[in-house]
């Protein structure tokens, strides 16, 4: 059946990384070329099972294979965590807004992530980095619950450090004896004077939590409501609007978002639950 | 629009089912539903009197279907054409509404057009107004001007047909046997049934006039305790949202069948605790009044944002159902009065 937005595309995972103790990277190559835009994200079925909403941590430049970090927390991506290579698998979308990277350019982009947050910011600067001189600056400040819970452990310690025209700097909530990195909340290493103010967007990708206080801290620090991008994790189903898991206020996550703007949803109950 | 009449029903809906499966209200102890029409079973159609207590949405959305299969995707599934007899205005309203949802937008619901555009639709004017009726607060007043294929008017001697759509004009051009002309004298007894009951409507519901919008008496409770007391008597049995003509939410399931994988599309309700929790255990309306309270924003306030309508059509089917006796009605009294209330207050203060 043609535009039938239910029916997966079929897809095959072809290699499964492991990112650290709870969390895996799949690399799927679906049947058809699939584009996609950073930040958009797509259901992914486990056929017979069930499916779950992942935003791709791969560059949407790359139209043949796309990669997914999962963690383990329901069901649907725990059975995935069980699966070898060449598992069968659906993927239907991409759906929503993604990141509004026209609106980015000429401004510093500071980006600010934590734990498994990482996925969909990974994609996002990768995009940054194909146009990297369309910006004014990129500033990274990531965190995670120890050094072992960082996920691209080769890229975060390795060249991302290096890159020209990118300010990166990652904490760990608990250090041990190897770290060389800071210690603490990723809130720890913000500061004002990290980027233009005036002249930034940011973008805020983690647990709830971590991104409430992020939030907060941004907003005493007078960056306006509209420059603080979220991405939100809601229930979601259909993807297409219609189903109402995901709503929050009159949006739905699915399909205004997953990435809203702090003043588009703060005046709704609930958003950081 | 052109108006015939006729004396009895079955000839008329039997020729109807000739060319299409029918359905048609029957009573069932003081509740109407739907069945599959069967001439042989039956002397006389009955006219229902008011809105069957199940919704009309099964017709178009069904509470389970196959929505995707693997790994070879479905085919188009082939609709026979149907029709529906019985419909009421608020009926006809709600689907206006699920049509919004399911057609509009960049993703259409395939399965929810096919039906749709398969279903032939005779309405007809209430005869009277229901125990829990209050259809007249969203602009209901007993009887369709459009939005279906033919209406039905009951009047003493007879019926008087109403075409709506071209399908429905057909229909009568192509039977000029079963119908006769409709007087104007007819037409006046239609009309006058139609002002009464119209007048029914308003005195049942005189006592729920309020002072503001619904969508501002909603929006200005946001914490109100009205949520979480109604939640005390709630059981969350969900029976509100099925038997809810407008809502619409659903979920897609995996499952195996013997030889195919299939993805299943089924009727949810949001007053379900795990409906918006996601896999990290957030969950944003954990509280059951939350979850009273959002339904009644979905309806009264988000909807009406998006899609310039509001999401109810004052049907009372979530009245009659309702295992806990939550009133909608009075939910919204309650909330108008303490809006009331609160001016007051602040008018006082302000002095
Ligand atoms: S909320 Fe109640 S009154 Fe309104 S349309 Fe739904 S069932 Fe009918
Ligand atoms: S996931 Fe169904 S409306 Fe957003």
């Amino acid at each position: 059946m043609k535009n039938n937005p239910y029916q997966p595309l079929n897809a095959e995972i072809v290699d499964i990384i492991d990112e650290s103790a709870l969390i895996k990277t799949f690399v799927v190559t679906p049947d058809e070329t699939f584009r996609f835009r950073t930040g958009q994200f797509v259901e992914l079925t486990l056929p017979g099972e069930g499916e779950a909403p992942f935003t791709p941590s791969s560059s949407p430049a790359d139209t043949e294979k796309m990669e997914f970090t999962i963690m383990k927390a329901g069901s649907v991506t725990s059975l995935l965590h069980n699966c070898d290579k060449g598992q069968k698998v659906g993927i239907r979308g991409p759906f929503g807004n993604g990141y509004p990277l026209d609106d980015f350019a000429g401004k510093d982009v500071y980006i600010v992530g934590g734990g498994v947050g990482l996925a969909p910011i990974r994609s996002l600067f990768l995009s940054l980095l194909d146009r990297i001189k369309d910006f004014n600056s990129v500033v990274c400040r990531f965190g995670a619950k120890t050094p072992k819970d960082f996920i691209y452990k080769d890229s975060l310690f390795g060249p991302w450090q290096k890159l020209d025209g990118v300010d990166m700097k990652l904490t760990a909530d608990e250090a041990d004896s190897n770290w060389e990195y800071n210690v603490g909340l990723v809130t720890n290493i913000l500061s004002e004077d990290d980027v233009d103010i005036k002249n930034a967007v940011v973008v805020v990708c983690g647990p709830p939590i971590m991104m409430k206080f992020v939030t907060f801290q941004l907003v005493e620090f007078g960056f306006p409501d509209s420059a603080i991008y979220l991405s939100m994790e809601k229930n979601m189903s259909c993807g297409i609007g219609k189903c109402g898991h995901c709503m929050i206020g009159k949006y739905y996550v699915c399909k205004d978002g997953p990435v809203f703007t702090y003043d588009q949803i703060k005046a709704y109950p609930n958003i950081w639950d | 629009m052109e108006t015939v009449f006729i004396s009895k029903l079955k000839p008329f809906l039997e020729e109807i089912s000739k060319k299409s499966d029918l359905y048609i209200p029957v009573k069932k102890a003081e509740h109407w539903t739907f069945n599959r029409y069967n001439p042989d079973e039956i002397d006389e159609v009955e006219f229902n009197s008011i809105r069957t207590c199940l919704p009309v949405k099964e017709f178009s959305f069904p509470p389970r279907e196959l929505a995707a299969a693997f790994p070879e995707p479905l085919e188009a599934k082939q609709i026979k054409p149907f029709a529906v007899f019985g419909l009421k205005e608020c009926d006809l309203h709600s689907i206006e509404i699920l049509d919004k949802v399911f057609y509009e937008g960049e993703f259409q619901d395939p399965f929810y057009i096919a039906r749709r555009e398969k279903m032939f639709i005779i309405s007809g004017d209430c005869t009277q107004a229901g125990q829990s009726c209050f259809c007249n607060l969203f602009g209901g007043k007993g009887f369709a001007d459009l939005g279906f294929d033919l209406n039905v008017s009951k009047i003493k001697d007879g019926f008087i047909i109403t075409e709506g759509s071209q399908k429905g004009k057909r229909f009568i051009g192509d039977n000029p046997d079963l119908f006769a002309d409709a007087p104007d004298t007819l037409l006046a007894q239609r009309d006058e049934n139609r002002a009464r009951v119209k007048k029914e409507l308003e005195e049942k519901n005189a006592d729920l006039k309020f002072t503001s919008k619904i969508s501002e008496i909603i929006q200005g409770s946001q914490d109100s305790d009205v949520f979480d007391i109604e939640a005390q008597n709630c059981i969350e049995c969900q029976a509100c949202t099925r038997v809810c003509p407008t809502c619409h939410c659903f979920y897609l399931y995996d499952t195996k069948k013997p030889d195919y994988f299939a993805k299943m599309k089924m009727w949810d309700s949001c007053m379900r605790m795990a409906y918006a929790g996601v896999a990290g255990g957030a969950n944003p309306r954990k509280v059951l009044g939350d979850r009273i309270k959002h339904r009644l924003l979905h309806k009264f306030v988000y909807f009406l944002e998006r899609y310039g309508i509001d999401m109810c059509v004052g049907c009372g089917r979530c009245v009659d159902a309702d295992a806990g006796g939550i009133d909608i009605r009075e939910v919204l009294k309650k909330l108008d009065e303490e809006k009331k209330q609160k001016k007051t207050n602040q008018a006082e203060i302000a002095k």
